[in-house]
């Protein structure tokens, strides 16, 4: 634990410089507009915990903590340059918390996504990560983030959606990327991870894969338009134009010290209400653990009635009540189990605070205390109505004495089953090899996308495609690629990003494979621990728009070709988990050796080559001595 | 005669062994081609190019624009075309040596002409890149053409080839001066007698002027097809900059991996520094000779090019063929043979220890490229010695020839 607390040392230290920067901040900030409305009735606040279990005997508890500050708007970018008094309103909260609006007011951010994960999330076992099984996003109150956005990236992943206005820095406008080095670095100090990593070698723009999953507000249209080719942003009209940023921190080690900062942003801490039972200790022994940070603008009218900001702070745990339970491997759980906490009072400023419990089926079971509501298989406590204190929701399985681990794989829950590997033993080259299996009795047409460091470089005229074994290659059924090659070293470093659309017949296995070589780095480049290797991220499924254009001969050929099989997508992004390269390393004593072996070697043969170039060339009697020719 | 069966044999034997399957296990081979001569980055780049990404944006292609605009359009990409084409680079080179050669002797034909394109044609050193598709086949053919023509008095030509060769690899610029020497002299042999310049100097200008021509040209030419200036800082730069440290033989790419980093650029600049050093003092002290001079300086090349593959010391050991006048004065040809006996095997030895079965380190193969510099650096003190001391002959059995 000693990194641990040498992190939670800088952190602390780094929190404390913000708070300092934040008071001086709120004590400078001018009257401002006014609020029309009481704090109260302008900012709400629900919570939600939904309890899951999953067939491999394990439970997934998911919260959701969403506060929404309805008529709300996210900063103009235009604004940003501009003097204090006329930058920005005053930012005033009962409930949301400020050092998090501050964060996103002082860089414009429209929508931001954090995730700090740890584990592998097993798709086919569990299903979509988040509240909820199913992908869509539920009409209920409480699906504040779908799965979609929920993700199950393993380590610290930001993305960010930012506008720019058009006006660029000779405007007073702020560029994009300024904010997001900004951003990364307040949001590394106020959630002590270490997102200060994320920098250009790991910064890219998949915007088709990361669409925003609020609305984009409009921009201000008092600047020139730009005209804009690439595809990584998407223009809110009046010449402005959003553009996604999104770094994967892979090698992210989640903390005791994450959570803290995670708790301190709840209106309630974890003194009252849910937040309660949020307990690191038991949270981070969890089989996977994610902690979830989304803000995003939802506009007014339709689904979202008068909109605002909403930020969902979403932590959950998948936990196995078999392993805790110890000798007695019963799946039984309950609060106390689970978190070793119990929720001790309700929260005061809450709006709602509920505990959902899906229902095991076709097993006897009971469910103490009383549900509020049963809804189908879901059954509702309603903390605020019963007014309870001490809660513990716990289910038993009544006729079970041990649980017994399933021994015929279930049917998968996810739409996709993906596998992820390096081959080769060699520290020079190797290859990635993908295989997707389309769990569905239709086509499935998915976007795929690789965003690798520069430390592998994908040979990409190596690329295969095969389906179901068969040795030909099938390349047709990956189309629109586009590709963006690594940059090493020197001004403009970047990741790999590979982007491309399959199509998978149903029921099919569709195997990649794509040979790379491996970057040989300076001996100053290596991380610590260098013989370990190198976390890459992993690969991203997403869903894809369908047009009937793009999804064209693809399937022609395929099994079911007889039918006219409509094709889907799948309903959330898949991640699959991360991959460790082998790089070769140098023999990291040896930099005095090396400039004294060479430079030896090399002064040698040049003295040796001078020598005879400018020396005379004498006879030697052997007999007599020196006689110069 | 068996010596006139080699020749045969050796084309025979060259033919059969682009068609077997040994090219797919040598491709990957960081001894035969390196980042600037890969076969597979290529290929890479001639994949982006055709798919509108600019091949020369990410450090994956490092060869000349002119590979790619030759292998999107007339030149065939698939292996077993490929592996006939650098074959018939090969024949095409040796040729090219014969030719120089006869120059040389001032004859049309002789009995050596087998032998020296056996001897070409069948260095390992030579071969092996060939096999693994290595574009040094083609920076060494283009070397040798211009030499050749440059033996033959065609200066116009001679030029073109030089300046094609500087665009394929920025070191060859070494042997621009002694070709223009060439060019005002005679390829034959007077390392026996040596004797002033003969020609003024000035007579060079109007040569360099031509050679100049013909580089901007292809410089415009390159940047015309790649459409930026890109390609200069990543084909051209890469020699000066090393940005891309995987291992070869040479003796770069660890010194540079072990280099703290803020003396990285004085020592990038002492190595640029120190490969063009040569060129005069070479060029002065064999001006009676000048292709001994280019001979030479492809020596100091072999041992301290930046991207060393073998092909590189390859080309100097097979030159020495046409040199048979200094063969006696050799000062250790022994040491040499032996060094590169030795450091032949140790190379793909320690190379497989190091990076496929992690039983060795990476001392262990820079240890074995050390040996191999120290068996260049060996030839070339060798090919110095006997140029200087073949001017003094055979002496009395009770002489000793030293240098003062």
């Amino acid at each position: 634990m000693t990194p641990c607390a040498f992190r939670l040392t800088k952190c602390l230290l780094a929190l404390g410089l913000f708070s300092l920067a934040s008071t001086s901040a709120s004590a400078s900030s001018g009257p401002g507009q006014g609020h029309a409305a009481p704090i109260q009735a302008r900012e709400t606040f629900d919570e939600s915990l939904t309890l899951r279990p999953l067939p491999d005997g394990r439970v997934s508890a998911a919260f959701e903590f969403k506060t929404v500050v309805r008529g709300a708007r996210p900063r103009e970018p235009g604004s940003l340059g501009r003097a204090r008094e006329e930058g920005d309103v005053s930012q005033h909260y009962a409930l949301f918390p400020l050092e998090l609006g501050q964060i996103l007011r002082a860089h414009a951010v429209a929508e931001l996504h954090l995730g700090l994960r740890a584990g592998k999330w097993d798709y086919d076992a569990w299903g979509a990560p988040g509240a909820w099984t199913t992908a869509d996003p539920s009409p209920e109150p409480h699906a504040g983030v779908g799965a979609g956005a929920a993700g199950a990236a393993t380590g610290a992943e930001l993305y960010a959606w930012m506008g720019d206005a058009g006006g660029g820095e000779g405007e007073g406008g702020v560029s994009i990327d300024d904010r997001w080095t900004g951003l990364r670095s307040a949001l590394a100090g106020l959630f002590c991870a270490s997102l200060e990593s994320l920098d250009e070698r790991r910064t890219c723009a998949p915007a088709d894969a990361f669409p925003p999953s609020g609305t984009l507000p409009p921009l201000a249209s008092q600047y020139r338009p730009r005209s804009n080719a690439s595809g990584s942003s998407i223009g809110a009209g009046g010449g402005g134009y959003y553009e996604l940023r999104h770094a994967l921190q892979p090698a992210e080690h989640v903390c005791t010290e994450n959570l803290t900062p995670f708790v301190r942003l709840l209106p309630c801490k974890a003194a009252a209400g849910l937040g309660r039972l949020l307990n690191p200790q038991k949270l981070f022994g969890a089989d996977w653990h994610g902690l979830g940070v989304h803000v995003r603008w939802v506009a007014p009218g339709g689904g979202g009635g008068e909109g605002g900001v909403e930020l969902v702070l979403a932590a959950q745990g998948v936990f196995d009540p078999v392993r805790l339970s110890g000798s007695y491997r019963s799946r039984d759980w309950s609060f106390q189990r689970l978190f070793d906490r119990l929720v001790e009072a309700r929260c005061p400023v809450a709006r709602s605070s509920r505990v959902y419990v899906e229902l095991p089926q076709d097993v006897a079971y009971s469910v103490v205390p009383e549900p509020t509501k049963v809804e189908g298989a879901v059954a509702m406590y309603d903390l605020l109505a019963e007014n309870a204190e001490r809660v513990d929701v716990s289910l038993r399985y009544l006729l079970e004495k041990q649980f017994q681990y399933p021994t015929a794989r279930p049917p998968s829950l996810s739409p996709l089953t993906v596998r992820r590997a390096l081959h080769g033993t060699s520290q020079a080259h190797g290859a990635l090899a993908v295989s997707v299996t389309n769990n569905l009795d239709t086509p499935v047409r998915v976007g795929y996308l690789e965003t690798l460091p520069a430390l592998v470089t994908l040979w990409l005229h190596t690329l295969t495609v095969t389906l179901d074994g068969d040795a030909r290659p099938r390349n047709d059924l990956l189309t629109d690629l586009t590709y963006q090659p690594p940059l090493p070293h020197g001004a403009h470093t970047g990741p790999s990003v590979l982007q491309a659309a399959l199509a998978i017949p149903p029921r099919a296995t569709l195997r990649l494979s794509v040979d790379m070589g491996k970057a040989f780095l300076r001996y100053t480049e290596h991380q610590p621990d260098a013989m370990r290797g190198w976390d890459l991220p992993g690969a991203v499924f997403f869903p894809l728009a369908l047009d009937d254009k793009s999804y064209g001969a693809g399937l022609a050929s395929a099994k079911n070709s007889n039918e006219t099989a409509v094709a889907t997508t799948i309903g959330y992004r898949i991640h699959t988990p991360n991959l460790l390269v082998d790089l070769a390393t140098p023999d990291f004593s040896m930099p005095y050796n090396v400039i004294i072996l060479s430079c030896t070697l090399i002064t040698l043969i040049f003295g040796s080559v001078f020598n005879m170039l400018t020396r005379r060339w004498v006879l030697v009697d052997m007999d007599e001595g020196l006689d110069v020719e | 005669m068996a010596s006139q069966y080699v020749f045969p044999a050796a084309v025979a034997a060259r033919i059969f062994l682009c068609f077997t399957s040994l090219p797919e296990y040598l491709k990957y081979d960081q001894q035969l081609s390196t980042p600037l001569t890969s076969h597979l980055r290529l290929q890479e780049g001639i994949f982006l190019y055709k798919h509108d990404i600019d091949p020369y944006a990410g450090g994956t292609l490092r060869h000349s624009p002119l590979f790619l605009s030759l292998f999107t359009t007339l030149l065939p990409t698939s292996r077993l075309p490929c592996s006939v084409l650098w074959t018939l680079c090969d024949f095409a080179a040796a040729y090219s040596l014969v030719r120089i050669w006869r120059a040389r002797q001032r004859v049309s034909s002789s009995s050596r002409d087998s032998l020296i394109a056996s001897l070409y044609l069948l260095n390992p050193y030579l071969a092996l890149p060939s096999l693994a598709l290595s574009t040094a086949t083609f920076d060494n053919l283009s070397v040798l053409l211009a030499l050749m023509f440059a033996s033959e008095g065609r200066t116009s030509l001679a030029l073109l080839v030089t300046a094609t060769a500087t665009q394929l690899s920025i070191p060859s610029a070494l042997i621009v001066l002694p070709v223009m020497l060439l060019l005002l002299t005679d390829p034959v042999s007077h390392l026996a007698v040596p004797r002033i310049f003969p020609v003024k100097l000035s007579r060079a200008i109007p040569l360099a002027t031509e050679y100049l021509a013909y580089s901007v040209a292809l410089m415009l030419a390159c940047t015309t097809l790649v459409g930026s200036w890109r390609w200069i800082p990543e084909t051209w730069g890469a020699s000066i900059m090393l940005p891309d440290l995987t291992p070869n033989p040479g003796l770069w790419w660890y010194f540079f991996t072990e280099m703290f980093d803020h003396f990285r650029s004085f020592f990038l600049m002492v190595f640029s520094i120190h490969l063009v050093i040569y060129i005069m003092p070479v060029c002065i002290k064999f001006q009676h000779d000048p292709l001994y001079a280019a001979f030479i300086l492809l020596g100091v090349l072999g041992t301290f090019k930046a991207y060393l593959s073998l092909a590189d010391p390859g080309l100097f050991l097979s030159m020495f063929a046409i040199f048979p006048e200094v063969h006696p004065y050799l000062r250790h040809p022994i040491v040499t043979a032996l060094l590169h006996l030795h450091a032949a095997p140790l190379l793909p030895l320690f190379h497989h220890l190091w990076l496929s079965e992690g039983t060795g380190n990476a001392n262990f193969y820079y240890a074995s490229t050390l040996v191999l510099g120290l068996a260049n650096g060996a030839g070339l003190l060798d090919a110095v010695w006997a140029g200087l001391r073949t001017a003094i002959g055979d002496v009395e059995p009770k002489y000793e020839v030293v240098q003062e």
